[in-house]
């Protein structure tokens, strides 16, 4: 029996962030495989983010992943489209090369640009990529029973990860996941 | 490539939630440390106070993505998407 692999595609908003979480080892408990760009690991210039990214590239729990000259183009297609709507999300090249990927492979795309994820809203050929943020990574982690659960403290993971990054989310967005897992886990 | 139709809740739904995430961002911010820095940096803090735009305010700054993401942590400044 064959079960399909679980593979993302991270962007460096992503990785600089979860590289400071105290459990950011849980993102290989979800993930089969996590690919990191060329051009955003030229972006990672930090002792904390290279020594973790190194150690997991090591360990082959990330991958580095070559863009093709096609992809790059794609991208930057959709960079300048998204620039020629107003009220739209600034797409910069490393995103939306990962929306790019994401769509060709069908890697889930790890983000904390807005831009790329207003892009799978606004633009017809995105709309079945599947963009996670950190608020999703953490919520699967629970639902899928790959990190400790505290019912009495259903957020305890989520409050943790914003102590470490000062990565804030939204009330709305918290309420949901505590309903969720209250619903799904804690019931 | 083809674009589609933006449709008004789309966009009223971003925009909404942008001006939530700049509230946020303006009430936690440490003004005192925005407004002892240098002007460039000072600068590009406070568009990134309005806008939430990092790699913008990077290249006001001067700086990488991620010593920017570390002088907005010094400035209690949080990321919020």
């Amino acid at each position: 029996m064959s079960t399909k692999r679980r593979i993302g595609i991270a962007d460096t908003c992503f990785l600089i962030d979860w590289a400071r979480y105290r459990d950011k080892d849980i993102l290989f408990k979800i993930f089969d495989l996590v690919f990191i760009s060329e051009t955003v690991l030229r972006e990672i210039k930090s002792d904390l983010t290279i020594s973790w990214v190194a150690s997991k590239l090591a360990e082959n729990k990330l991958a580095l992943y070559t863009e093709t000259d096609d992809e790059i183009e794609e991208a930057r297609r959709l960079v300048l489209l998204s620039r020629e709507i107003p009220h739209m999300i600034s797409i910069d090249l490393p995103e939306a090369l990962c929306l790019v990927v994401g769509r060709r492979k069908g890697f889930i795309v790890l983000t904390e640009n807005k831009g790329a994820i207003m892009a799978t809203e606004v633009f017809e050929e995105y709309k079945d990529v599947i963009v996670w943020r950190a608020l999703e990574v953490l919520l699967t982690a629970h639902l899928e029973r790959k990190i400790d659960i505290d019912c009495k403290n259903p957020l305890k993971h989520f409050r943790g990860y914003q102590e470490d990054t000062l990565h804030i989310f939204s009330n709305k967005d918290l309420d949901e996941v505590r309903k969720r897992i209250e619903k799904e886990i804690c019931r | 490539m083809k674009k589609r139709y933006v449709d008004e809740k789309i966009i009223k739904k971003w925009l909404e939630e942008a001006e939530n995430a700049r509230r946020i961002r303006r009430e936690m911010a440490d003004w005192n440390f925005i407004n002892s820095q240098p002007p460039r940096l000072r600068e590009a803090l406070k568009y990134y106070v309005e806008t939430g735009d990092i790699r913008r305010a990077c290249i006001f700054a001067g700086m990488d993505l991620e010593d920017f993401r570390d002088l907005l942590r010094k400035a209690k400044i949080p990321v919020i998407v």
